[in-house]
């Protein structure tokens, strides 16, 4: 055998050597490839079914006009979106559409691509969506997002029992007072008058709002807002102090609220038209919707809203502004307002979205939504929102003022 | 036994004489590419997911460096925030310290315990209780925390049968103190299993005459046990005593899942706090920092802890 015999071997060993490196990297690289074209592709949360069945009713309505409209979705659940579309939006292939609520539009601004040029071009007038809305979606001076609803917080009760315990309903007005009245003719031994939440965004600050406060302003985080301050310490007080409400728990406090309207364990619950049908569904002709109570009575809503925005570091803008538009018409808006109980950011719309409702309810949301402030927020919301969290139940149970713990979060968010 | 020549000119048959008188050579001229190839997917996995990641953050640590968006050289100023400016890292060292302290503490008690127990029972009890005391080690942590959440709820299971022996029960997860005893009551249901599997190997492992002995020279369970078995156990000991100490520095999903943190700071541990704030607060950089001060605290934990094993590690067997 010859040297090169006795090397022979070497094409081999490099083989099966090159295989031992290789194939770990190339099992380390199999990973995920985007499915569709960018342009047409929107990163949004889907929960569940319910949230995929809306984004599809948006497809299903664009395609009533251009039946060859197509819109891939793609995107995790609610709670793990506000972290992953910023890790999504860093990789490549990554979708030109992506949603945001207006309350995030700060916090994602630098993912978000101001539209106000693109919007002019196509001839979409801006000017034509929910006001408040559209300044929820503006940062730094250009509008970030397209909303698709404007959505207020509005106080959801159960008819029987106010039947029940011979009050009447809360009517086109309606007082802090009356409310706390309300709460405490409505406790009994089986339920709380109240059902309350350990978030930030709750009864509390929706109070504040109609008070007249904010927790930002001129983008700067103002929790320590008297009006603030005092309209969290009263939800703090219907736990600790008139014991009309269960102290909430520090975690998944929301869903046990929702519960336990649609059980009858609660009177009241705070929360959003989004949540309408489900209620509707759960209480029948029972439903009854109110304004957010105020020291003055009168309807002051706080607006939370969704809307569809451009990636910044999207290739083709204008092809993905073509698709968002398409999603945005008034037909479509009106459409899913229709079909899926989103309240329209498009006044034009708001008759499709009342049909089929108790005439009273659909009043006082859409007083809500008419004279309203959206809920704007800064970029350390995330950090506002868990650390309020955390101090809330503390204030729930007696044991902190709303004052401390608020101050405490101020210095932290600011 | 016949080999071939691994070089020359041609193949030839060497005598077994050749081979027993050239061992050395043949070990120096062995082919090297099998190493490789066997080492290769070991090393990349190694260099891949764990050096440079280590390096990786090292980097990032020193950077403003957002979840999207650019990087920002800001040399030490991640470092210095954290030991001068934040308070919640120091609250949450606390925090954690805490919870490793009480929970190795009271997991080595119990299994200590459990497993002097078991090795009383019958062969057959004490291997059925040691699946029942390992189950939870296998279950999955987030749907642990939901069924301890529903349990220890205001109105949940316990406190409704602690109503019934008419005694008010504690909102466990809504106050600083019985919040932190949740998570350490969860965390030691989680894991004990694992820590009375290995201390019952070790107890198993014990000569039967010395015990026996024990027993002749009129030791009781309790001298028996703290002058012959736990010193004849306490390189076993020792082993779990580190590995639950580093896993209790990591702890992250039992408060990640049960309380959030909360109430107030009282359950937000070192952990929780880099995953905060390099996922919801948008400070990869920061969260580096905040990672390579649990990686020294814990180095530093561990090697004192080996350092004071001399005192009372026995590996006299």
């Amino acid at each position: 055998m010859t040297a090169w015999t006795a090397k022979s071997p070497h094409p081999r060993r490099r083989s099966v050597l090159g295989a031992g490196v290789v194939l770990p990297l190339a099992s380390l690289t199999a990973c995920g490839t985007p499915a569709s074209p960018p342009e047409t592709t929107l990163y949004t949360w889907i929960s569940n079914e319910n949230d995929r069945a809306q984004w599809e009713a948006f497809i299903a309505a664009a395609q009533e006009a251009d039946p060859d409209f197509e819109l891939t979705l793609e995107g995790p659940s609610f709670e793990d979106y506000w972290t992953k579309v910023k890790t999504r939006m860093s990789s490549r292939g990554t979708p030109a559409l992506l949603t945001t609520q207006a309350a995030r539009a700060q916090e994602l601004s630098a993912l978000l691509l101001p539209l106000d040029e693109l919007a002019a071009e196509a001839g979409v007038y801006l000017g034509a969506f929910n006001a408040p809305m559209i300044a929820g979606m503006t940062v730094e001076g250009t509008v970030r997002g397209i909303p698709y609803d404007a959505e207020p917080m509005a106080l959801f009760y159960n008819r029987a029992h106010f039947r029940d315990a011979g009050r009447e309903v809360p009517g086109p007005t309606y007082t802090l007072d009356r409310f706390l009245d309300d709460a405490q003719a409505l406790t009994t031994a089986e339920r709380y008058g109240v059902a309350l939440t350990s978030g930030l965004v709750g009864l509390g600050m929706a109070i504040g709002v109609a008070e007249g406060g904010a927790a930002v302003r001129d983008e700067e985080l103002t929790l320590t807002d008297p009006a603030l301050v005092d309209a969290i310490q009263f939800t703090f007080d219907l736990s600790a102090e008139h014991q009309v409400a269960a102290p909430p728990p520090a975690v998944d406090a929301d869903p046990a609220a929702q519960q336990a309207l649609m059980n009858g364990q609660v009177a009241m619950h705070l929360d959003g038209p989004w949540m309408y049908q489900a209620y509707a569904d759960a209480l029948g002709e029972d439903l009854g919707v109110a304004i957010v109570p105020s020291t003055g009575g009168e309807a002051r809503g706080m607006l939370q809203g969704s809307g569809f925005g451009i990636a910044s570091n999207a290739e083709d803008p204008s092809a993905a502004f073509a698709t968002l538009s398409a999603i945005i018409t008034p037909e479509v808006i009106g459409e899913v307002a229709r079909t899926r109980g989103t309240f329209p950011s498009l006044a034009g719309q708001e008759e499709r979205w009342t049909e089929g409702k108790n005439p009273d309810n659909a009043r006082a949301i859409t007083a809500l939504a008419h004279d309203g402030d959206p809920l704007i927020t800064t970029p350390s919301w995330n950090e506002v929102l868990a650390q309020f969290g955390q101090y809330a139940p503390e204030g729930f149970r007696g044991h902190r003022t709303a004052q401390d713990i608020l101050a405490q979060v101020q210095k932290v968010g600011a | 036994m016949a080999t071939v020549a691994p070089t020359g000119s041609g193949s030839t048959i060497a005598s077994p004489t050749t081979a027993r008188t050239a061992p050395g050579a043949a070990r120096r001229r062995r082919p090297r590419w099998p190493l490789a190839l066997y080492l290769g997917p070991g090393m990349l996995g190694f260099s891949v997911f764990i050096v440079l990641p280590l390096l990786f953050s090292l980097v990032m640590s020193l950077y403003d460096w957002p979840l999207f968006g650019q990087a920002e050289f800001v040399g030490l100023e991640n470092y210095r925030r954290m030991l001068t400016g934040d308070p919640a890292f120091w609250a949450s060292l606390f925090t954690t310290v805490l919870f490793a302290i009480v929970y190795t503490a009271a997991n080595l008690a119990v299994c200590l315990g459990l497993s002097y127990w078991l090795m009383s029972l019958g062969r057959r009890w004490a291997s059925s209780f040691r699946v029942l005391f390992f189950i939870p080690v296998v279950t999955p942590m987030i749907g642990n925390a939901l069924i301890f959440r529903l349990m220890l709820n205001d109105d949940g299971v316990v406190n409704q049968m602690l109503a019934r022996l008419g005694i008010s029960g504690p909102s466990w997860l809504s106050t600083p103190g019985w919040a932190m005893v949740s998570l350490v009551l969860m965390s030691l249901w989680q894991g004990i299993g694992y820590n009375i599997i290995v201390l019952g190997a070790g107890i198993a492992g014990i000569s039967p005459s010395v015990l026996e002995a024990s027993r002749i020279d009129g030791a009781g369970p309790i001298l028996r046990f703290t002058r012959v078995i736990f010193p004849m156990l306490s390189p076993t000991v020792f082993f779990c005593t580190v590995m639950t100490v580093i896993g209790a520095f990591k702890v992250f999903a039992q408060p990640y899942a049960l309380t959030e943190g909360g109430p107030a700071n009282s359950t937000t541990t070192l952990v929780l706090l880099l995953y905060r704030n390099g996922f919801s607060y948008d400070r990869l950089g920061y969260a580096s920092a905040l990672a390579w001060a649990l990686f020294v605290v814990v180095m530093l934990i561990t090697a004192f802890q080996f350092s004071q094993q001399k005192r009372w590690v026995s590996y006299d067997s």
